[in-house]
């Protein structure tokens, strides 16, 4: 029989997938990735409680009072037995998946039902969707969508689409033919008939299908957690590979609650959307003697009041929260970047992952920890979705993975090398010590040594060498099963006091929780024991270098390690951290030896704590020193508020002492009438650049414009129009007062529009090469962006060339008098701001403080420049 | 002119329908055609239908009469053939303006009633309207007016399902009957409903006809509904129709055997009428009483006979009068004009089997007379197929 390749061709599709469209999965994961986490962040925004009522009220309306008291205390339970945040995590998973399928099963469900060869084309797709093993899916799903919880979506999108689509087909087809019949009869064309006969019919129907959808997407979910989809999976996968009956029954209990709330509520939910259902309901309701008040359900429309009250109250809850918690966080080292950290959830790994966690939060950085199986941790990493892993045991037993990836991974070092691989019997199998004394107890043991993973290196070194050098090779059989089997079997044989050999390796917790004996290896056979290292991805030490030198000289002996394992263990799980925190506390010092931090906390200013209100015009060097002063001052502990306002009314403000103090004052030109009418409130700071100049300027492609007298020679090209700004600005004024007149500009428009409305005309005629004419200013990042000529002004009509100052509030010297020390010796080059600006740029509206920190981190020493405190 | 007419209509269901409409044509049977996996479900088809006419399509289940039906109103596309209404020939027009003519022109009423289980007796009664886009003020204004003509004031607001069924296909008439459409079609719209309501709702059929004067096809089973409600009846088998004419035509003239076996069960004292069965005055004229009077004129003949009958008066009401005397009964019109007689021998020989395949009696050919309306089509006695 020859070899069909059936599985090296669907391995090559992947391949080729992977490198052919990975635009597609990206683009993919990017709109999943953000409707999770929309989902996600309305369910998890307000308190447990809340949300717990909010679903109530939902049940009240469904399925009347007990349902709602049922769901409010089974809720309640979720959030006591701590699976609060993985229940939210699951239900947006759920939510997102099912909408998705929904959308697109129900589409395709009416398509089948009127079309026969869609129908028939379906069917076998769906069938094969169904039945192949929903594992499978995701293993591709790891390699095109990465860890997390995009190929949980999709793989629960595909397996829970079949029912969906069978449903709404079924429940199309079998509205009575002739209600369908009467309806073409008077003259109802086929869209209409879809929409207001088959498909309310077909409701029930249908709603069946979503209930299925839902349930199947929830055992999914489950599934899923097993490549960091997180949730309630994530809690699952925890406590099946830790052997933690008491996580897995908490968790195995929010599934059941979860799944019995969805189950019941999209099944009642019938009975509110088809019309058919409503009636039903309605009769029901009349049949019902006493009691009834068990059975009123509230109306749509006082459900929704209710819904809306919980959920104005949660959003209310939510913003005092963060006013009251927020903002605290010192910037450092970290600057709120985040690291994601993955581990496979044996002791060592995941006590020192919750270490790197605990150091890293406290130099600012925002890590993510992740617990996942030895092979998706591989993978995610080689494709970049795990930054770091601390447990990689090299070079025997994660051999495998490692030679697979090697060139997608970077070795950060060995923080632990007293390893080692073993056989183990419990110690009351009094006469086994050593492998040998495995010889002749095949009996007794079943001929079996229970084993792990198949892939594990451990694995092979057993089957190919100590089973050979020991003669065991005939008389035993190594049992393929996971980690998590092993150590279950291990747990039963114990409490039953069975003899039983499994493969182990230390360090262990098990060798704390039974007592076991190592088999001693005489010959040596399972080779001396690996390293722990630290491994990171491909360009991980380039990006973060500093995390990267902690890592590499990250080492822990058996003493720490053994006690981290015992606070991190004895915290329990969803505490971890906690248990670091403790074990910190008694290894003083050793966080900023494990990390020593480039620049230590920053000194605190004299006036720390007090709050200057800093406004700023919508301009580029205005909000770019705005926010490196906030910066500055945050780090020196003051509570900078900053308002973006527009010139006039800043100006006014800065007069009337609300706000305190602005950098960006263009004097004495340009912003001449605001200075002149509101100088005796007003202190100018210092100047703090004064490369400026006030020009018109014109793209370069426009040739032979050079100077403003040229302009007036090429008027019919510009159509006889320059593109103005703010009406009222010094620039504009001098523009039609002295520089139009002087070059007999006086019969060119000038339009009134406002700076973002000439950038943007600008960037328009630019895209088009027409000629354009419009009011500028230097320094300006359009100099940078597009290739313009200044024009000449021979004449020199735009008068001295301005200087930016600070300009404050009359009582600001007073107030916070080291801040205006600061700013008296403050200046910036040209080169400073221009690249000031360009990190501000770069980093996106809305992240200007990420912008400012990349800066102050490529100009060390800047922060003690500007802002010196002894 | 009529108002509807369907010409040779055919209607195959199966693979290649037209090349059996040419074997058909050729003279093919229905079976062979069978053998081949196709259906032949109406072949050959032709009727014509005045206005304020009831007609009435009858046979057997399988007989092809409801796919006639659907093939009136384009729900089925004809194999071949032609259906014309109001002069509009129906199988030329495209989908869409097919469906406005239904929506606008034809309504129909079903056998199991049709009405959609999730909207109330109302809106089930406007939904016609609904579907021309009338405004829903006046929707609803008509559907009510609809369902008083159907004697259902006050149910407007009730569900479908809390009606009996005599009441549901009174919603399913007021459906019919509220778009104002010139043709009904009735596909055994009654079969469903027990025996005293079908009378009820045969009653009421005939009622709102006699105000309303709408252009009926309706489908039976029942040949005493078909002869109750038939201003013409035609009677189907195996997709053909083997005779269209009045109820007397098929009572007393049955086209072949088969329609006479159809006919055998039927209260004949009950649909068949004294002008339907009298013989010419002459006679009368020249016999004698049974007190020795001579009857010579219509003047002598009405004051011996035993009573007198109309036209239209079914002739179960003549046996009393006939048996009490030799004189046959007088049928005079409404002005007391002599019409013809009713002798008590030919009373007793049109209750026995029916003639066959003979000339035609001559009461039978009487034109004008005896029914129920006026303008009978002196075509209406061709036999056709058979």
């Amino acid at each position: 029989m020859p070899r069909i390749q059936i599985g090296s061709w669907a391995s090559g599709l992947v391949d080729w997938l992977r490198d052919n469209v990975a635009w597609l999965f990206d683009f993919i994961t990017y709109v999943l990735n953000g409707f999770y986490n929309a989902v996600h962040v309305v369910l998890a925004a307000p308190a447990p409680l809340v949300l717990a009522g909010i679903l109530a009220i939902l049940a009240w309306w469904l399925r009347g009072l007990p349902a709602a008291l049922l769901t409010f205390l089974g809720f309640a339970l979720i959030d006591s037995i701590e699976q609060w945040n993985e229940t939210v995590s699951s239900l947006s998973l759920v939510l997102v998946a099912c909408i998705i399928t929904v959308a697109v099963a129900i589409p395709l469900g009416i398509l089948a039902a009127r079309s026969r060869a869609v129908g028939g084309v379906l069917r076998p797709v769906l069938d094969l969707m169904q039945t192949m093993p929903a594992m499978v899916y995701l293993i591709p799903g790891i390699l095109f969508f990465g860890l997390g919880v995009v190929p949980g979506i999709v793989a629960t999108i595909v397996f829970s689409m079949p029912p969906a689509v069978r449903m709404t087909e079924l429940g199309i087809r079998q509205v009575d033919e002739e209600l369908v019949e009467a309806a073409e009869a008077f003259g109802t064309p086929p869209r209409r008939t879809l929409f207001r006969v088959q498909l309310p019919l077909a409701l029930p129907t249908i709603m069946a299908g979503i209930n299925q959808v839902i349930m199947l997407a929830l055992s999914m979910v489950v599934i899923a957690g097993m490549v960091g989809g997180g949730g309630l999976g994530g809690s699952v996968y925890n406590s099946l590979s830790s052997v933690d009956v008491k996580l897995g029954a908490e968790a195995g209990l929010s599934v059941v609650i979860l799944a019995v709330y969805l189950d019941r509520m999209t099944g009642a939910l019938n009975q509110r959307v088809s019309p058919l259902g409503r009636r039903a309901l309605a009769k029901a309701q009349a049949a019902l003697g006493g009691m009834k008040f068990l059975y009123w359900k509230p109306a749509t429309s006082l459900a929704t009041v209710g819904v809306v009250v919980l959920a104005l109250v949660a959003g209310g809850m939510s913003v005092f929260g963060k006013d009251s918690a927020g903002k605290g966080a010192a910037a450092s080292d970290g600057g709120g970047r985040s690291i994601s950290l993955g581990y496979v959830n044996w002791d060592e790994g995941r006590a020192t992952t919750f270490l790197w966690k605990e150091i890293l939060e406290q130099r600012g950085f925002k890590p993510k920890v992740q617990a996942l199986d030895a092979g998706p941790l591989f993978a995610g990493q080689a494709r970049g979705d795990i930054d770091v892993q601390s447990n990689a045991w090299l070079p025997t037993t994660h051999a495998e993975y490692w030679k697979k990836y090697q060139d997608k991974l970077e070795d950060l070092g060995t923080w632990y090398d007293k390893t080692s691989l073993e056989i183990a019997v419990p110690s009351y199998m009094k006469d086994i010590k050593t492998l040998d004394d495995l010889k002749g107890k095949g009996g007794e043991l079943g001929g079996r040594i229970t084993g792990i993973e198949p892939g594990a290196g451990e694995m092979k070194i057993l089957k190919d060498k100590v089973l050979k050098a020991y003669g065991l090779e005939d008389e035993y059989k190594v049992q393929e099963s996971s980690t998590s089997s092993m150590l279950t079997e291990l747990d039963r044989a114990i409490h039953d006091k069975k003899p039983i050999a499994v493969t182990l390796w230390s360090p262990h917790w098990a060798y704390n929780k039974y007592d076991l004996t190592k088999l001693k290896d005489p010959k040596g056979a399972f080779g001396s024991g690996d390293s722990l290292h630290m491994l990171g991805r491909k360009g991980f030490s380039k990006d973060e270098p500093q995390v990267a030198g902690w890592m590499k000289n990250f080492h822990l002996d058996e003493e720490q390690l053994t006690s981290l394992e015992n606070e991190v263990t004895k915290a329990g799980v969803g505490h971890e951290q906690d248990g670091v925190r403790a074990w910190l506390k008694k290894n003083p010092g050793l966080v900023d030896k494990l990390a020593p931090s480039a620049n230590a906390d920053y000194a605190k200013g004299k006036d720390a704590g007090k709050a200057p209100n800093i406004g700023y015009p919508a301009w580029d060097e205005g909000i770019a020193t705005t926010y490196l002063w906030k910066n500055v001052l945050e780090k020196r502990g003051y509570k900078p508020n900053i308002r973006n306002l527009d010139v006039g009314p800043m100006w006014t403000g800065l007069s009337t002492g609300q706000i305190d103090v602005e950098t960006d004052g263009w004097l004495p030109v340009a912003q001449k009438q605001y200075w002149d009418k509101y100088q005796n409130d007003l202190v100018d700071v210092g100047a703090w650049y004064d490369k400026t100049s006030l020009e018109i300027a014109v793209p370069s492609y426009v040739k032979g414009v050079k100077t403003l007298d040229d302009l007036r020679e090429h008027k019919d090209e510009f159509k006889g129009k320059i593109i103005g700004i703010e009406p009222g600005t010094g620039q504009m004024k001098r523009l039609k007062e002295v520089v139009a007149p002087e070059y007999g500009l006086t019969d060119f428009e000038v339009t009134e529009a406002g700076t973002s409305a000439m950038l943007a005309e600008l960037e328009r005629a630019y895209a088009k090469k027409e000629p354009v004419a419009v009011v500028l200013w230097s320094p300006h990042w359009a100099y940078s962006k597009y290739d313009l000529t200044k024009l000449a002004d021979p004449k020199g009509t735009w008068g001295a060339n301005n200087q930016i100052k600070t300009i404050a509030n009359k009582s600001f010297p007073e107030k916070f008098p080291e801040f205006n020390g600061w700013l008296k010796n403050w200046k910036m080059s040209p080169e400073e701001l221009g690249s000031l600006e360009q990190a501000i740029q770069d980093a996106g509206k809305g992240h200007e403080d990420q912008g400012v920190e990349k800066w102050i981190d490529a100009h060390p020493g800047i922060v003690d420049k500007m802002a010196p405190v002894k | 002119m009529s108002r509807l007419q369907a010409e040779h209509l055919y209607k195959v269901f199966g693979r290649r329908p037209e090349d059996a409409v040419r074997k058909l044509e050729a003279g093919a049977s229905r079976d062979e055609l069978r053998s081949e996996g196709t259906t032949a479900a109406v072949i050959d088809a032709s009727i014509e239908v005045d206005e304020g006419q009831i007609f009435v399509v009858m046979g057997l289940s399988g007989s092809g009469k409801s796919t006639l039906l659907r093939t009136l109103n384009g729900l089925l596309e004809p194999t071949a053939g032609t259906v014309r209404f109001d002069g509009q020939d129906l199988t030329s027009l495209s989908d869409k303006e097919l469906r406005k003519v239904r929506s606008q022109k034809i309504s129909m009423v079903f056998q199991h009633f049709a009405l959609f289980p999730h909207r109330s007796v109302l809106e089930n009664a406007g939904y016609g309207l609904e579907v021309q886009g009338v405004p829903r003020a006046e929707r609803e204004r008509r559907a009510t007016e609809a369902l008083e003509l159907t004697g259902l004031k006050g149910w407007e607001k009730s569900w479908p399902d809390e009606l009996s069924g005599g009441m549901q296909q009174r919603v399913g008439l007021a459906r019919a009957l509220a778009t104002d459409a010139d043709l009904l079609l009735m596909d055994e719209s009654f079969s469903a409903l027990d025996p005293l309501i079908r009378r009820d709702m045969q009653d009421q059929l005939l009622e709102l006809q006699k105000t309303l004067k709408k252009t009926i096809v309706f489908i039976t089973h029942d040949l005493n509904e078909a002869m109750r409600l038939g201003d013409r009846i035609a009677v189907m088998r195996d997709g053909r129709i083997v005779q269209i004419g009045s109820a007397e035509d098929i009572l007393v003239t049955p086209a072949n055997d088969y329609v006479a076996s159809f006919t055998q069960d039927v209260d004949r004292t009950r649909v068949l009428t004294a002008g339907a069965i009298m013989a010419d005055t002459d006679t009368v004229f020249g016999t004698t009483t049974a007190q020795g009077k001579k009857i010579g004129t219509a003047e002598e003949f009405l004051a011996a006979a035993p009573a007198t009958a109309r036209v239209d008066t079914p002739i179960a009401e003549l046996f009393t009068p006939c048996s009490t005397s030799t004189v046959p009964v007088a049928v005079t019109d409404e002005r007391g004009e002599v019409l013809g007689a009713v002798p008590a021998g030919r009373l007793l020989a049109v209750l026995g089997e029916p003639k066959k395949q003979e000339p035609p009696a001559p009461a039978a050919q009487a034109p004008e007379n005896g029914h129920r309306t006026a303008d009978r089509d002196p075509e209406g006695k061709v036999i056709a197929g058979a």
